[in-house]
């Protein structure tokens, strides 16, 4: 890959001695400093302004209270029985989110890689989950999980798994994993994806080779594709990581966080404390507390499986 | 309003100027209202949620024509209605008149964003022929700070035809009556789980508790707004351990029901599975509607069940017109939004024009006492059963006890703790004493 690197800025140079235009990195700047001055304003400003205000004691309905409180927020937010509560949910759902997307993705990319009928179709056909907006996604699986008229219940009793209709997402030993199973229905597509795309650039030699060596079809799997698919298997559980801490439109969809603080993860307590209660001081505070947890894990988890790439 | 028509004499032209003089020779009562119009320096702004527009506009043009004043209509989603006000109030929007929630109000009083009405005896002047229950959700600290838009109460409803299967005669009058025949229409088969609760943590849940605990002659907070929930002999601790038993022991309520929302249970019930539910009495007819409802014709209301020291009273709601404190600085303003809210909330030519077609084509309830009497209302009332029994039941609906700047922290704990019983996760008193003890705190805070 280092050898036949393009050199970009060469290429620039090459280029615009054809064109009038000559290079100059001046110029660049130029033309990116539009989008520059609208990422400061949209995201940069956002940024750092939601860190000021999380020093700060700001309820929008006492607008003109607002006392400067330094880390009081983030100690009062830690202090709350409830955001143990909320980190505990988060954790369970992240874990068993990441673990059971890359497991599937793994079994179906290794599906996908095989030369069959129909291999195309199917390709096409996984996509249809992650082409589903977030929201209608929601809405779905409510409909599905409904315990008076839902389609799972419905299912069930007709097929006699069940005699009478099952409470699902009232049920707190369930609810989080019901919310988990949609997060996973809809986001496994994607991690299959980049591990079919990593999966295809194993050179064929090594297996060839390992073949040679009298390595049969598991072997081959646990020594060859395995550790190749190290790469996929980081951009996978890194993102995955990332998207099922902050996963927030299934919790609001399906349950509010309930019952009974069943399903009461980090991003929807965010919305309650800043939403709800309208405190945006706090909720600025969890949202950061947030937002370094998942830098932090995101770092972990690239140092460990990056050591052995 | 003369001043500030001739604080733009200078910009006004030579065409204006005639334009202006022929409107001034239209007739006495043209003129009064013509001179409205020119001196309005901007239309009036009203914010509503976006229910019943088209009926909404259609009385404001009828309000425009009358007064010549104008009239700029805004809408938001029922969800993020308070989210888009509370930023607008912040963000110093202009706003005139709106629509506002009772669970709202004290939350936007003590911010300083709503102003108090009972100055103006063109909107108090309708108290008389208001229900109690009105006029107590648009008040707080003893200031009334609107005119109602319209108002609901908790209904108890039954399906007339599983209680007819089941050799049921007439429905309950009591809890325990109420256990009673469930129980047999459960041993009959006729239904799995025959009494319909929603108590999935959402907006409506402190309706459908609040019904409860006041049909057990409890309360949440008394006359000081103290936490008396935990307090057995309250009523709080009953209705909730009815329910604990309803689903735990009896099964007769389904386990769902803390997943089940309004809107989900709405469906439920209309799908006849249920011989009883608590639902919103508006909804009586939606069930009874053969379009919308699998069981049309056979949904009736009852008195909510009493408790062995309670009454048949339920829980009432309340939405209002409400007048900015931002209109409120301006003189002219605040007449023009008070003409307004009277337009709306109080007789329009005479006539409770606009709360008589919110209940005949939209079916939203009204507070006025009279309507009761008014023939087309009654003929309208058909479809919710018998007008006089509505009639009782609205008279027993009571103000919610809860509603303070802190509700929202609260309910947030509440909720969850009535939930956490009902699964088993709690005891009915564990769950009470974790609402109060939050509800001394919230308060003590405040």
């Amino acid at each position: 890959m280092t050898d036949d690197r393009v050199d970009s800025p060469s290429v620039v140079r090459r280029l615009s001695s054809v064109v009038w235009l000559p290079y100059d990195p001046r110029t660049a700047w130029l033309f990116l400093l539009p989008v520059m001055a609208v990422l400061a304003v949209v995201t940069v400003f956002p940024i750092v302004y939601s860190l000021y205000i999380s020093f700060f004691s700001v309820k929008l309905t006492r607008p003109l209270r607002q006392p400067f409180v330094g880390f009081d927020n983030y100690l009062q937010v830690v202090q709350e029985e409830l955001f143990w509560v909320a980190v505990s949910r988060t954790v369970i759902f992240t874990l068993v989110s990441v673990v059971a997307i890359t497991v599937i993705a793994l079994l179906i990319a290794l599906l996908l890689d095989q030369a069959f009928r129909g291999r195309r179709l199917l390709g096409a056909l996984l996509l249809v989950p992650w082409a589903i907006p977030s929201v209608a996604n929601g809405l779905m699986w409510k409909w599905i999980y409904e315990s008076h008229y839902g389609a799972l219940n419905g299912l069930l009793l007709q097929v006699g798994a069940i005699d009478h209709a099952l409470a699902w997402l009232g049920d707190p030993a369930k609810t989080l994993l019901l919310i988990a199973n949609a997060f996973i229905w809809k986001e496994v597509p994607l991690a299959t994806i980049l591990i079919l795309v990593t999966m295809k650039s194993i050179p064929a030699d090594l297996y060839k080779a390992a073949t040679v060596d009298g390595a049969n079809r598991l072997q081959r799997f646990l020594h060859v594709t395995l550790p190749a698919l190290k790469p996929g298997f980081m951009l996978v559980i890194v993102f995955m990581a990332m998207v099922a801490i902050r996963q927030f439109d299934l919790i609001f969809i399906l349950t509010e966080g309930g019952p009974a603080y069943a399903s009461h993860v980090m991003s929807w307590q965010i919305y309650v404390e800043t939403f709800r209660n309208l405190s945006f001081g706090t909720g600025a505070a969890l949202s950061y507390i947030l937002a370094i947890a998942t830098f932090a894990l995101a770092y972990f988890i690239i140092r460990a499986l990056g050591q052995r790439l | 309003m003369i001043k500030r028509a001739g604080a733009k004499q200078a910009a006004i032209g030579r065409r204006d100027f005639l334009r202006y003089s022929a409107a001034g020779l239209a007739g006495s009562a043209a003129l009064g209202r013509a001179g409205s119009a020119l001196a309005q320096s901007r239309p009036l702004e009203f914010y509503i949620w976006s229910a019943a527009v088209d009926l909404v506009k259609s009385h404001i043009t009828g309000f425009e024509q009358k007064t010549g004043l104008k009239v700029n209509l805004s809408t938001a989603p029922w969800a993020q209605y308070r989210e888009t006000l509370v930023t607008k109030f912040v963000g110093g929007a202009p706003l005139d008149a709106l629509w506002v929630s009772d669970t709202w109000l004290p939350e936007w009083a003590e911010a300083g964003w709503l102003a108090p009405v009972g100055e103006f005896a063109q909107l108090t002047k309708y108290n008389a022929d208001v229900e109690d229950f009105c006029v107590q959700s648009m008040t707080y600290n003893r200031q009334q700070y609107g005119i109602t838009y319209y108002s609901d109460w908790m209904g108890f409803l039954y399906n007339e035809e599983i209680l007819a299967k089941a050799g049921i005669a007439k429905p309950p009058e009591t809890w325990d009556e109420l256990t009673e025949q469930a129980l047999k229409i459960k041993q009959a088969g006729l239904s799995q789980f025959p009494v319909l609760m929603s108590l999935a943590h959402e907006t409506w849940l402190i309706e459908f508790m609040s019904a409860m605990v006041f049909s057990q002659g409890g309360r949440f907070t008394d006359d000081k707004g103290a936490a008396v929930m935990a307090d057995p002999e309250k009523g709080a601790v009953k209705a909730l351990s009815w329910v604990v038993d309803a689903v735990q022991k009896h099964k007769i309520v389904s386990p769902a029901c803390v997943e089940t929302g309004e809107l989900a249970g709405l469906k439920a019930f209309g799908s006849g599975q249920f011989a009883f539910g608590l639902i919103p009495k508006f909804r009586v007819r939606t069930l009874n509607d053969p379009a919308q409802s699998q069981i049309p014709g056979k949904v009736k209301l009852m008195l909510m069940p009493r408790g062995a020291k309670g009454s048949h009273a339920t829980v009432g709601w309340m939405r209002f017109y409400g007048l900015t404190a931002q209109a409120r600085k301006d003189k002219a303003r605040t007449a023009e939004a008070v003409q307004l809210m009277e337009w709306f909330g109080g007789k329009a030519e005479n006539d409770y024009r606009f709360q008589k077609m919110l209940f005949i084509d939209v079916g939203a309830a009204f507070g006025v006492k009279s309507l009761f009497q008014d023939p087309d209302m009654r003929k309208a009332y058909q479809a919710f059963g018998d007008v006089d029994l509505i009639a009782k039941q609205q008279s027993l609906a009571m103000k919610k006890d809860v509603i303070t700047p802190w509700f929202g922290e609260w309910n947030d704990v509440n909720g969850p703790a009535w939930q956490a019983a009902i699964v088993g996760k709690s005891t009915p008193q564990e769950a009470l004493k974790r609402s109060a003890d939050k509800w001394n705190e919230l308060k003590k805070n405040a």
